[in-house]
């Protein structure tokens, strides 16, 4: 547990040791203080004339404003995560320092869990510029406290798992700058799945000729496939958490992505057992 | 070709070893506080690996290692020891294999064949009990080049496991050993080469592993630094056991005691400065090269036991 805090705290200092860290909380701070100030101004312009805007009474604030602005701030840090992550091991390996971590009496626990804590700590950081955009709004009017806590765990969640995609490509690369590429890429991939998935036809798509037993066994595939294409999208999963709606398999969506991709990170530690 | 042999054969030949091994010099008294501190060191470490280094007395042992990069062998059936308290210099041409036995030694990555041991621990099996008694040089120093050389110890010694009251003192001592008290809180970017190569070995001093292996550690280093790296180890030999590579000849001579030569992956000579040298009336130069080029001829066909 030492060792894990030891590694984290150095690898969480040295955000701040280079610009990277500024340049991320900076660019968080901006993006997310433009986006919350400008649906400030929309929501209060469809509070004061609902109808114009196609709503019968004052649209809820927290259906309206909260829940879009916390997904956005979640998709803001997809955009953000590869440039936290792209270094955390790449960067290691690139400069040799991988050779004192692997000499140094860790795991590769301490190793993996300490830098997934130190990124974690710069998305902590990301948030508490939310939790000064939610502050503000908590001087002008109240909303539901379970809006609040299944938001903010709705970015967290979606944060982690970004960041453990991006740390297992980064412990599979050594060059930052492919490991931030491919990162960015498959979160974006991820996230475009979404759309891909409303495109497919609900109903089994092969041909009526096909013989029968051939046509559900090719539907099953399909449809297993399809399921998992819709399922995939990472935005799919928060909308409804961020509103306090929450139900388990988004929860779980977020949970096994981050413990996957950690576990395949630990694969990538272990392959310089077995690669030459 | 001055080939490996058994431990007593070399009993009291090199002052270091006949200092260890103080029967031979009737020297009772040294030998009951290293029966004592053996006895201590078992009991503290509290397991049966421990006895097997008394018994021995060899802290690092390699029995027949080999790596494979790919199809090329880097290391091929080496076998070699180093015994408590001894320095022991590796010797060879660039691209001999002397990194490749030392990364293995530490740890970071694992040999294709054979077996080596530090303190008695096999190094894949129980890489962490090794990990925590070496202390590791590697050849071109990576450091943490945003940190500062005070930061960057601190954090050595946190990994290190040293407990918070002797980390400050642990720190200060280390840097005082190599000559950094004017550079606590220069980033380690902004050091020249010799100053990187004295935070690499404040590094691997932190915390004082009782096995050091050093890779290299007076490349880089101008006249002035070179001999005071040299007398360093010197006086770390006898509390430390050290494993160190070089292909300077003279520092060999100066600092270990013993030698182990290598080429081309292969383990061609291992003994003490005075029986490569004396013993022929040739220096050292001739026999490297005579060493290495045996190798070619012998070691093909007959692996060194």
């Amino acid at each position: 547990m030492n060792n894990i805090i030891a590694v984290c705290r150095r690898e969480f200092a040295s955000f701040f040791f280079t610009p990277i860290g500024y340049v991320v909380a900076g660019m968080f701070a901006a993006i997310s203080g433009i986006a919350f100030t400008l649906s400030l101004f929309d929501y209060s312009k469809m509070s004061v004339e609902p109808t114009a805007y196609g709503f019968n009474t004052t649209p809820d604030f927290a259906e309206t404003l909260l829940s879009p602005y916390l997904v956005f701030c979640g998709m803001l840090i997809m955009f953000l995560t590869p440039l936290i992550t792209m270094r955390l091991v790449a960067e290691e390996k690139h400069r040799g320092t991988m050779e004192l971590l692997l000499t140094w009496p860790l795991r590769d626990r301490d190793i993996i869990f300490g830098k997934f804590l130190a990124a974690l700590g710069m998305l902590f950081v990301m948030m508490l510029v939310i939790a000064a955009h939610l502050a503000l709004i908590g001087r002008i009017t109240t909303f539901e406290p379970a809006v609040l806590v299944f938001g903010l765990l709705t970015v967290a969640l979606m944060g982690a798992a970004f960041i453990s995609l991006g740390m297992f490509i980064s412990s599979v690369t050594r060059n930052q700058i492919t490991s931030g590429t491919i990162t960015f890429g498959v979160s974006l991939l991820l996230y475009v799945a979404g759309n891909l998935g409303e495109r497919l036809p609900a109903e089994n798509p092969t041909p009526a000729g096909w013989p029968e037993a051939l046509r559900t066994a090719a539907g099953h595939v399909y449809m297993l496939l399809r399921g998992l294409i819709v399922e995939l999208a990472v935005d799919a999963h928060a909308s409804e958490m961020a509103l306090g709606i929450v139900q388990p398999r988004d929860v779980a969506y977020y949970l096994l992505f981050t413990a996957f991709f950690l576990f395949l990170t630990f694969r990538a530690f272990e392959s310089r057992n077995w690669r030459a | 070709m001055v080939k490996y042999r058994d431990r007593k054969s070399r009993r009291g030949v090199s002052p270091r070893s006949s200092r260890l091994q103080a029967w031979r010099a009737g020297d009772s008294l040294l030998f009951a506080m290293r029966m004592l501190e053996n006895f201590l060191f078992l009991i503290i470490d509290d397991d049966w690996q421990g006895a097997i280094v008394f018994w021995n007395n060899r802290m690092i042992e390699v029995k027949g290692l080999t790596k494979y990069f790919g199809a090329l062998a880097a290391l091929q059936n080496a076998s070699f020891s180093v015994g408590a308290g001894e320095i022991v210099g590796f010797l060879g041409p660039n691209g001999a294999g002397k990194s490749t036995a030392m990364r293995i030694l530490t740890g970071f990555f694992p040999a294709s064949r054979g077996e080596a041991r530090v303190a008695g621990f096999e190094v894949h099996e129980q890489p962490l009990e090794v990990k925590r008694r070496i202390g590791y040089l590697p050849e071109h120093v990576p450091l943490y080049d945003e940190m500062t050389v005070k930061g960057f110890l601190d954090y050595v010694a946190r990994v290190k496991g040293l407990p918070r009251a002797s980390r400050r003192r642990e720190m200060s001592r280390v840097m005082e050993v190599c000559g950094l008290n004017d550079m606590g809180g220069r980033l380690l970017r902004q050091l020249s080469k010799g100053y990187r190569q004295r935070v690499g070995i404040a590094q691997a001093l932190t915390g004082s592993p009782p096995v050091l292996i050093l890779d290299e550690p007076t490349v880089g280093l101008d006249p002035g630094q070179i001999v005071e790296i040299r007398r360093m180890i010197r006086e770390l030999g006898g509390t430390h056991t050290v494993l160190l590579s070089t292909h300077i000849l003279p520092e060999v001579s100066m600092v270990c005691d013993r030698v182990i030569i290598i080429s081309r992956g292969h383990i061609v000579a291992q003994d003490t400065m005075e029986r490569l040298t004396a013993a022929g009336g040739k220096t050292l130069e001739q026999a490297f090269m005579e060493a290495v080029a045996s190798d070619a001829k012998e070691a093909i066909g007959e692996d060194v036991t």
